[in-house]
């Protein structure tokens, strides 16, 4: 092989454009996954069992037939009333806590930010049971029935989704000038109302991408609600597997609703994603 | 507004002091749902570990009868013991799985954040787009590849075997040994974004200078990213560490919407493999026990990971 001569302008130019295709190859190879899933959820059932595709007629009578199939309505209805709740209350809670973390010394402020931390570090499958243990006790005790309702899930998904709120809630305090709420307090606010009335309308992008953020994990539950609920408060990730059981095949289906139950928290990622992103980079290049 | 200004120092304190309640009850509905979600009932997954907790003392709760360390025993060392083994196997297959998802997840991510932090007509739509895997919900991505792994009408195979011929035979992706690629691999594809992201945040927040003045005194790309782009990402590699470990370790989702409650001795990991004995063959104190370790060996890791890096956490 003789080399050819390049210029090193030139050599650095074509390295430059390979690498331009190169992403975009990268880019491509990532989103077929995605692309396979919505042209799957365009097909008909029969096509995709024998594994004949024909992408250039596309049918939209899975999105009509899944419907019918099974209850999807409940599934999608409980998904989204549960996490839209939680991840509400998530961040309330968040804000407050986060905010407590940001500003003030106090004592056990540590011990608590190293809590936050802790409850990361339990699987799910060591309080699973005695979670499902108390409600069976508030059931028979005090008559409150948590069990299989929605207020279950959603007192259960605020409390595992809250922790990473507050550290997300926290770094966007932190960002946030002192000089605001002081000027508020020369004024007259007391530190609580400053807090409202000043700090959080200042932290609206944050709370914004805390609660986008809480949503999306609250989505993609499916250890606790598999066992904490058994017909009314179930969840997609319940519902969607019925698609493909014993006696039914029904792919077209299963990716029609695979793609339905995609597009909530794809439109809430993108409504919030330039703080979305602002949030989870922040708190990652801060350590 | 008064002319004669308070002088702020001494009034701080004074303020502090009046208002030192405050961050309690800002902190308290938060302390409050951890207090009763996370740590009670952690504690009481404990105590139900040395119990004899099963279907038949089920009615008893918390007054089952105690049981020592024997669910301890029969999992970690009762070779006689069915679940001995299948207790062992889902420890490796989990060690496994972490071990290539975490590794997969960082370097594959850094790869794309590193093509990504140059100019390019497009970059931003690219950078955007980059992040759609991170957004499908786990359980979709497991019905889908599962859908994509299958032998005969897969894409996957067609893509392999009839279209391109890298393989000469239709590899069988959701039975035996092929199972831990096929939960490993969505699992990177899923997690590469995240990665992508913060570490793109970390190339960008690096001063150019230093680059630039390597390039200057003669170092190469890969020199040039070996000492200077790469030890500037350590805190970063340090965070993601420490929590896609974690992550992986814990995963269920993915395992259980492809395989159902029993993925296979090539598949099962922990929490497959407690949520099963717990709640499909109801050994609920064998179950806990079972948590309690998987537990224990993620401290074991903070503490690993804690000493390791250290360093990087006094910097940030």
């Amino acid at each position: 092989m003789t080399a050819i001569a390049l210029s090193p302008r030139t050599r650095k130019r074509l390295i430059n454009r390979g690498l331009d295709v190169l992403t975009w190859l990268v880019l491509a190879l990532m989103l077929a996954p995605v692309f396979w899933l919505v042209a799957s959820s365009l097909q008909n059932d029969g096509q995709l069992a024998r594994g004949s595709y024909d992408l250039l007629h596309p049918t939209f009578q899975a999105f009509r037939d899944m419907w019918k199939t099974i209850d999807f309505e409940r599934y999608f209805v409980n998904s989204a009333i549960i996490c839209t709740v939680a991840a509400l209350l998530a961040t309330a809670f968040a804000s407050t806590a986060g905010y407590a973390l940001a500003r003030f010394r106090f004592r056990g402020a540590r011990p608590f930010g190293l809590a936050v931390i802790g409850t990361q570090l339990v699987p799910g499958s060591m309080f699973l049971l005695p979670v499902f243990i108390g409600f069976l006790w508030l059931k028979q005790n005090v008559g409150i029935q948590l069990y299989d309702t929605r207020v279950g899930m959603i007192i259960v998904y605020t409390a595992f989704f809250t922790p990473v709120a507050i550290y997300f809630m926290r770094s966007f305090f932190q960002g946030i000038p002192r000089d605001l709420e002081e000027a508020a307090q020369v004024d007259g606010c007391t530190p609580f109302w400053a807090f409202v009335r000043i700090v959080l309308p200042n932290a609206a992008p944050g709370l914004m991408a805390t609660f986008v953020y809480a949503f999306l994990f609250a989505w993609d539950e499916l250890l606790f609600v598999a066992a904490l609920t058994e017909h009314n408060a179930e969840t997609l990730p319940l519902g969607i597997r019925l698609f493909i059981g014993n006696y039914s095949q029904y792919y077209g289906q299963l990716m029609a609703a695979g793609v339905i139950s995609t597009i909530p928290v794809v439109l809430a990622f993108f409504a919030a994603q330039r703080w979305l992103v602002r949030g989870i980079t922040a708190g990652a290049v801060k350590g | 507004m008064s002319q004669r200004r308070l002088p702020r120092e001494p009034r701080r304190p004074g303020r502090r002091r009046r208002n030192s309640r405050l961050p309690y009850w800002l902190i308290a509905p938060a302390l409050l749902f951890m207090l009763f979600v996370h740590v009670l009932p952690a504690i009481g997954g404990f105590v139900l570990s040395l119990k004899k907790f099963n279907l038949f003392t089920f009615r008893e709760l918390f007054g089952a009868p105690w049981n020592g360390l024997d669910n301890y025993r029969s999992i970690l060392l009762d070779s006689d013991n069915p679940l001995h083994n299948g207790f062992w196997g889902a420890a490796s297959n989990t060690a496994v799985y972490t071990f290539w998802t975490v590794a997969g997840t960082l370097v594959g991510g850094l790869a794309i954040a590193l093509l990504l932090n140059r100019k390019m007509r497009g970059i931003r739509v690219v950078r955007t787009l980059m992040l759609v895997p991170w957004i499908v919900p786990s359980y979709v991505v497991a019905v889908l590849w599962s859908f994509m792994w299958q032998s005969d009408v897969g894409i996957v195979n067609k893509v392999l075997v009839d279209y391109t011929h890298v393989l000469g035979h239709r590899p069988v992706w959701l039975l035996g040994s092929n199972t831990m690629w096929a939960i490993v691999i969505p699992s990177i594809w899923r997690g590469l974004p995240l990665a992508m992201l913060i570490f793109l945040a970390g190339l960008q927040a690096q001063p150019q200078e230093l680059h630039e003045a390597a390039a200057i005194d003669g170092a190469g790309p890969w020199r040039r990213f070996r000492h200077i782009t790469l030890p500037l990402l350590r805190p970063l590699i340090a965070v993601q560490l420490l929590f896609g470990v974690i992550y992986a370790a814990y995963q269920f989702a993915i395992p259980t919407v492809m395989f159902g409650t029993n993925p296979g001795p090539d598949a099962d990991l922990m929490m497959t493999f407690i949520v099963r004995q717990s709640f499909s063959n109801s050994l609920y104190g064998l179950g806990a026990a079972a948590s309690t370790l998987l537990m224990l060996a993620m401290l074991v890791w903070v503490a690993i990971w804690y000493r390791a890096f250290r360093r990087d956490l006094e910097v940030t």
